[in-house]
C-alpha cells in the first residue's frame, strides 16, 4: 500500500505544472524577445542583409556563429541519452529527457537561424530542387535533417509509457486543459504497456541510441566543414571536425549543467536530480572541457610555431590584437575556470556547478564567433577599394536582436516542451524505482 | 556662331537662375559632338561605314549612344541617302551601301561619306566627312610559307601599285591579329608588295590545322581601311581538351563523382532505411494497442 | 555619363530599326564584319539581303552573315551555363604596366551597373612594411580558375564553370548563403547586400548570366569575363579601357591574347616574361596570368595618388 502511495508521490512530483508567477514572467520576457527578433527580421527581409554589419569580407557574422553554437549544443541529446545509456550509465536517467529537450529545441533554431543568414531566403526551395551534391552545405541540410527527426523520435519513444500515465493523471476534468487531453491522446492514446509494445519501445530505442551518435558525429563534423573545406587562415585545419565535436559536448554538458539546476529549483526535483547527479556530471563536464583545451592548443599552438604568412595576422589578431580580450575570454572562462570550480569537490555542489555550467555555455558562444569572423578579416589578398566600413565587423542592432532572439526561441521551446511533458522520465524513475525496492 | 551660343546660353542661364527654376538650364546648354567616320571594305568585296560619335564631358572624351545620324554619299541630298543610323552603346553606328546608289558608286573613283546629325535637345547639330581613293588589297602564300600582300590603287581605269603603304600581315585571332613573325607593321614597295615569313609554327588552328592570314591596312588617310583573308593550313591541328564534361567537385550537379555519390546515397538510404523502420515500429505499437481495445 | 544609355537591348532595336531603312547593324569598327573564317559558327538564316559591292554590283548577302550579330534573341539560360564551345579564355595582367588609374574599374563598374562601393576588378596595392620588397599595384578580377573552389561549395548551382573556362554567376539561382564569398582565397565575389542601387532602365533589362545585369538583391556579384562581349567576338570593358594596356585577353585555344592593340603569342609571352598565377600552391588554376612588375613604365608611387582619393 506504502508503495502505491510512493508511485503515486513519484507521479505527482514529476508531471508538468502549470505556469506560476515567475513561469509567466520568464514566457513573457522570452516571447518578448522573440518578437524583437520577429520585427528585425521583418526589416532584414524587407531592406536586404544591408541592415546588418556583414560586408563583403565578414560575409558570415553572429548569425552563422549562432549556427553553429546551436548546433553545438544539440550534440547533447545523443551525449547523455546514447553514450550513457549504450554505456549503461544508469544515473543519467533523469536528465535524459532533458537532454532531448534541449538537443530539438537547438536543432529547430540552427535551421532557422541559417535561413535568416541567407540574402535570398524565399528561395530556400531551390536546395532542395537544385540542390548539388558535391557541396558542404547540402550534406549539411541533409544531416540536420536526419538529426532533428532521430532527435524527435528519441524524444517520443520514450515518452509514450509517460503520456500513458499522464492521460490518467493530467487534468482531466479540467476544462481548460481540453486541448492538451487531446494532445496527448494523439501521441499516446494507444500505448497500453503490453510487453510486446514495451519489447518494440525498448528495440527502437536501441536502435535509435545506435543510430545516433554517427548521425550526431556527422553534424557537427559537416558544420565544421563549412569552414575547414576552404582555404582561409584559421579555418584551413584537418583537425576541424574532432575540434568542433569536442566542442560541442563541452557546451552541451554546460547546457544539461543549467537546465539541471533551473529544474531542479523551479520544479522542486531535489529529489529526482540529486546532488550526486550534479556531482557526476561536473566530473562529465572536467573531462570534456579538458579534451577541448587539448583540441584547443593543437587548433592554435601549431600554426603558431609555424606563424605562416596568411596565419600570422589571424594568430596575433587573437593572442595579443583586437580579438585578445575576447579570446582569452572564451578560453579562460569557457574552459579554464570551469575545470578549475568543478575539479574541487565543493565545487560540484549544485550553485558552483549552475556558474560553471553558465560560463560554459557563454564561453562557448563567444568562442563560435572567434572561430566565424576574425579569419574573415585577415583575407589572403589586401582589403582593396572598399568603404572603410567594410574592414570592420561589430554586429548591428538587427543582429543582436535577431541572435538573442532565436536564443530566447529555444528556450521557449524548451519551456513549452517542459509544460507539456514530464521534464523527468516517470515510467523509467519507477521502473528504477520498483528494482532499486526489489 | 559659337560665340553667339554661349553668349545666349549664359543669358538663359541667368534668366532660369533668376527665375529659380533650373529645370530647363539643361537643355539650354547644348553639347558638342564629335563625329569622325571611316571607310572599311574586306576581302575586296562589300563597303560599310561606321560612323563614331563622341563628345566631351568633364575634359574626357565620352562615346556617345543614341544619336541619330543620315549617312550620304558624295553629296548631302535625299538621293545619296546610304542610311539613317542610331549609335549603339559604343557610340558606333555601321552601314553598307545600298543597291539604290548603284549608278553614283560607278561615277567615281574617289568617294565621299558624310554624317549629318540634325541636333536634338542635347546636343548641337553637326556633320562630318571622309574622302577615300578607291583601292584594293590582294595576299597571296607560296609553299614555304611566305605571304605577300600587294597593294592596288584605282587610277583612271587600271589597277596601280601603290608604294609606301603601312600594312599588317598577320593571323587572325580571337578580336585581334597575331601579326606572322616579330614584325608588327610592313611597307609596300615599288611594285605595292610586302612579304614576310610566317613565324608561327604549330599555332593552334581549327581541327584541321586551318589558319586564317589576314592582311590589313588601318585608318589610312587615303585608303581608309582594307582587309583581306586566305585560309591556309599552317597550324597546328587543335584538339579541343576540356574537363567540362567529367564528373568532377566543381562539376554541375549532374556530373558529381560517382564516389561521392555512391558514398552519399549509401549513407542516407541506410540512416533513413532505419528510421523509417522505426515509424513503422511506432505503427506496429498502434497496433498492438488498438488489439487489446478491441 | 547619363545619356549614354548601355542597355543592350535598345542597341539590338536600334541595329533593326536601322535596318529597315538600308541594313545597318551597330559594331566595331575593327570587327570585319563579313568575314567567313574557318571557325565560323554563324548560321545562315535564309533571309538575303541586297548590298552594293565594291566593284559596284548588287550582290545578296545572308542576313546572318552580317556579323557580328548580336545575339538576338539573348542567350538562353542553357546556352549561358554551356558556354562557347571551343573556347578557353585567358587573361594576361602586365603589373609593369599598372598605375592604379583604375580606369578599367571604372569602365566595369559603369557596363555592369554596379551599385556605388561596388568593385569587381580591385587594384592591391602590394606593399610590406617590413619586408624589403619592391610594392607594385596588382589589379584583380575573378580568376575564373579551373578547378574552382567557388563552385566546389556552391549547394544550388548557382555559380558554375563554363566550357570555356568562365566561372558565372546565375542570380536566378543564388539563394545568398555566401559559401562560395568563404571559399573564394582571391576575395573577388561581392554580396548585393541591399537593393542595388542601379539606373531604372538598366533595372528593368531581362536579366542575363551572361551580361550579370541588373544585379539583384540578396545575391552574390563578380567579374564575368564579360561572356557577351565574348560571344560578339570582342574584349571584356576593362581591356579596352586601360589606357596603359595593362590586361590582355583571348583564347588559349587560339594561343593569343592582345589587349587591343598589341597582340601576343600567349605561350611566348607567359615563357618570355616569366608568367604566373596568384597563390598557385592551392591547386585552384587560375585562368588570369600575371607578368611580374619588371622594368616598369611607371613608378610605383606614381599610383599613389589615385589611392588617396579612395580613402577620403
Amino acid at each position: 500500500m506504502e508503495n502505491l502511495n510512493s508511485e503515486e508521490k513519484i507521479i505527482q512530483d514529476l508531471l508538468p505544472q502549470g505556469f506560476n508567477k515567475s513561469g509567466r514572467i520568464w514566457t513573457g520576457i522570452l516571447i518578448a524577445l522573440c518578437l524583437v527578433g520577429m520585427f528585425a527580421y521583418y526589416r532584414q527581409l524587407r531592406y536586404g542583409l544591408i541592415v546588418t554589419s556583414m560586408r563583403d569580407y565578414v560575409s558570415w557574422g553572429i548569425y552563422i556563429s549562432n549556427f553553429v553554437f546551436f548546433v553545438a549544443i544539440s550534440l547533447v541529446g545523443s551525449l547523455i541519452t546514447a553514450v550513457f545509456r549504450l554505456s549503461k550509465v544508469e544515473w543519467s536517467t533523469p536528465l535524459t529527457r532533458i537532454a532531448e529537450m534541449i538537443a530539438v529545441a537547438a536543432i529547430i533554431f540552427a535551421s532557422v537561424i541559417i535561413i535568416v543568414d541567407m540574402g535570398s531566403p524565399e528561395r530556400f526551395y531551390n536546395l532542395f530542387i537544385h540542390g548539388r551534391v558535391q557541396s558542404p552545405i547540402i550534406w549539411d541540410v541533409i544531416v540536420i535533417t536526419t538529426y532533428f527527426f532521430i532527435s524527435i523520435l528519441l524524444l517520443y519513444f520514450p515518452l509514450l509509457p509517460d503520456i500513458k500515465i499522464l492521460i490518467g493523471h493530467k487534468e482531466t476534468k479540467d476544462h481548460r486543459f481540453k486541448y492538451l487531453f487531446k494532445f496527448y491522446n494523439f501521441l499516446g492514446s494507444f500505448w497500453k504497456g503490453t510487453p510486446e509494445q514495451f519489447k518494440l519501445s525498448e528495440r527502437a530505442i536501441n536502435i535509435l541510441c545506435i543510430t545516433i551518435i554517427p548521425v550526431a558525429f556527422s553534424i557537427h563534423t559537416v558544420t565544421s566543414w563549412l569552414f575547414a573545406t576552404t582555404y582561409r587562415p584559421g579555418w584551413d585545419s584537418t583537425n576541424f571536425g574532432a575540434y568542433f565535436i569536442s566542442g560541442a559536448f563541452l557546451v552541451g554538458g554546460g547546457a544539461v549543467l543549467v537546465a539541471m539546476y533551473v529544474f531542479r529549483k523551479a520544479y522542486h526535483l531535489e529529489k529526482y536530480i540529486t546532488e550526486d547527479h550534479f556531482e557526476k556530471m561536473g566530473k562529465m563536464v572536467v573531462l570534456l572541457a579538458l579534451l577541448y583545451l587539448y583540441f584547443n592548443i593543437n587548433e592554435y599552438l601549431v600554426p603558431a610555431f609555424k606563424m605562416k604568412k596568411s596565419e600570422e595576422a589571424h594568430l596575433t589578431g587573437l593572442f595579443t590584437g583586437e580579438f585578445a580580450p575576447l579570446f582569452w575570454f572564451a578560453i579562460l572562462v569557457g574552459m579554464i575556470l570551469p575545470i578549475i570550480i568543478l575539479l574541487f569537490k565543493k565545487g560540484r555542489k549544485p550553485l558552483p556547478v549552475f556558474i560553471a555550467g553558465i560560463m560554459v555555455v557563454v564561453g562557448a558562444w563567444f568562442k563560435r564567433y572567434l572561430i566565424v569572423t576574425p579569419t574573415l578579416l585577415h583575407p589572403f589578398l589586401p582589403m582593396t577599394n572598399v568603404p572603410e566600413s567594410y574592414r570592420h565587423y561589430f554586429p548591428s542592432w538587427e543582429e543582436w536582436a535577431i541572435a538573442i532572439g532565436s536564443l530566447a526561441g529555444a528556450l521557449l521551446v524548451i519551456t513549452i516542451l517542459a509544460r507539456i511533458f514530464p521534464i523527468i522520465p516517470i515510467h523509467e524513475t519507477l521502473t528504477e524505482q520498483h528494482e532499486t525496492a526489489e | 556662331m559659337k560665340l553667339l551660343n554661349k553668349k545666349i546660353i549664359t543669358l538663359f542661364s541667368i534668366v532660369f537662375l533668376l527665375a529659380g527654376y533650373d529645370g530647363l538650364s539643361q537643355d539650354a546648354q547644348k553639347g558638342d559632338l564629335n563625329i569622325s567616320l571611316s571607310s572599311f571594305i574586306s576581302n575586296n568585296k562589300i563597303p560599310y561605314v561606321v560612323a563614331k560619335v563622341k563628345t566631351k564631358i568633364d575634359g574626357k572624351f565620352q562615346m556617345v549612344s543614341g544619336i541619330n545620324l543620315n549617312l550620304f554619299l558624295d553629296k548631302d541630298s535625299a538621293g545619296t541617302l546610304i542610311a539613317k543610323v542610331v549609335t549603339n552603346e559604343k557610340g558606333e553606328a555601321l552601314a553598307v551601301i545600298p543597291p539604290s546608289l548603284k549608278n553614283e558608286w560607278a561615277s567615281t573613283i574617289n568617294h565621299t561619306f558624310l554624317a549629318t546629325f540634325d541636333g536634338n535637345q542635347k546636343y548641337e547639330a553637326s556633320k562630318a566627312d571622309v574622302t577615300v581613293i578607291k583601292a584594293k588589297i590582294l595576299i597571296d602564300t607560296t609553299s614555304d610559307r611566305k605571304v605577300t600582300a600587294t597593294f592596288l590603287e584605282m587610277k583612271d581605269t587600271a589597277w596601280t601599285p601603290v608604294k609606301g603603304v603601312e600594312l599588317k600581315i598577320a593571323v587572325k585571332r580571337f578580336d585581334a591579329d597575331l601579326s606572322v613573325n616579330e614584325t608588327a607593321t610592313f611597307t609596300t614597295d615599288s611594285l605595292g608588295q610586302a612579304s614576310a615569313d610566317f613565324k608561327r609554327d604549330s599555332i593552334p588552328g581549327d581541327s584541321k590545322g586551318n589558319i586564317i592570314l589576314v592582311a590589313k591596312v588601318e585608318d589610312n588617310d587615303q585608303y581608309g581601311n582594307l582587309s583581306i583573308e586566305q585560309t591556309v593550313p599552317w597550324g597546328s591541328k587543335f584538339a579541343g581538351e576540356n574537363n567540362f564534361y567529367k564528373r568532377t567537385l566543381f562539376a554541375t550537379r549532374d556530373k558529381a563523382p560517382v564516389w561521392l555519390l555512391l558514398m552519399a546515397y549509401s549513407i542516407v538510404i541506410v540512416v533513413w532505411g532505419i528510421l523509417f523502420s522505426l515509424v513503422d515500429t511506432i505503427f506496429k505499437i498502434k497496433k498492438l494497442g488498438q488489439q487489446i481495445k478491441s | 555619363m547619363k545619356q549614354e544609355n548601355n542597355s543592350r537591348r535598345d542597341f539590338l532595336l536600334n541595329g533593326l530599326l536601322a535596318a529597315g531603312v538600308a541594313v545597318g547593324v551597330g559594331c566595331s569598327s575593327k570587327k570585319n564584319v563579313f568575314e567567313s573564317g574557318a571557325d565560323e559558327t554563324v548560321i545562315a538564316s535564309g533571309k538575303k539581303v541586297k548590298l552594293l559591292s565594291v566593284d559596284g554590283e548588287i550582290i545578296e548577302v545572308d542576313e546572318a552573315f552580317l556579323k557580328p550579330v548580336p545575339a538576338l534573341p539573348p542567350v538562353s539560360n542553357k546556352e549561358a551555363r554551356l558556354g562557347i564551345a571551343g573556347k578557353k579564355f585567358v587573361m594576361v595582367i602586365d603589373l609593369s604596366r599598372c598605375k592604379n588609374l583604375r580606369k578599367c574599374q571604372e569602365a566595369c563598374n559603369h557596363m555592369h551597373s554596379l551599385s556605388p562601393g561596388q568593385n569587381w576588378i580591385k587594384v592591391d596595392s602590394m606593399d610590406d612594411d617590413s619586408a624589403h620588397t619592391a610594392p607594385y599595384w596588382q589589379p584583380t578580377t575573378c580568376m575564373h580558375c579551373d578547378e574552382p573552389p567557388c563552385v566546389k561549395v556552391c549547394p544550388v548551382d548557382a555559380t558554375f564553370k563554363r566550357q570555356d573556362g568562365i566561372v558565372l554567376i546565375d542570380s536566378d539561382r543564388c539563394i545568398g548563403c555566401r559559401f562560395c564569398m568563404a571559399a573564394c582565397p582571391y576575395s573577388t565575389r561581392v554580396f548585393n547586400w541591399g537593393t542595388p542601387q542601379i539606373p531604372a532602365e538598366v533595372a528593368v533589362q531581362p536579366y542575363s548570366c551572361e551580361t550579370s545585369v541588373p544585379q539583384k538583391k540578396g545575391t552574390v556579384g563578380k567579374c564575368d569575363f564579360c561572356p557577351d562581349m565574348a560571344r560578339r567576338g570582342e574584349l571584356p570593358h576593362c581591356v579596352s579601357a586601360c589606357p596603359n594596356g595593362t590586361f590582355f585577353y583571348g583564347d588559349l585555344n587560339e594561343d593569343s591574347v592582345s589587349n587591343g592593340s598589341e597582340t601576343f603569342r600567349f605561350s611566348d609571352l607567359i615563357k618570355d616574361k616569366s608568367g604566373y598565377r596568384l597563390m598557385e600552391d592551392l591547386g585552384t588554376k587560375p585562368s588570369v596570368y600575371y607578368l611580374p612588375p619588371v622594368n616598369r613604365n611607371f613608378p610605383y608611387e606614381s599610383g599613389l595618388e589615385n589611392d588617396k582619393s579612395e580613402k577620403k
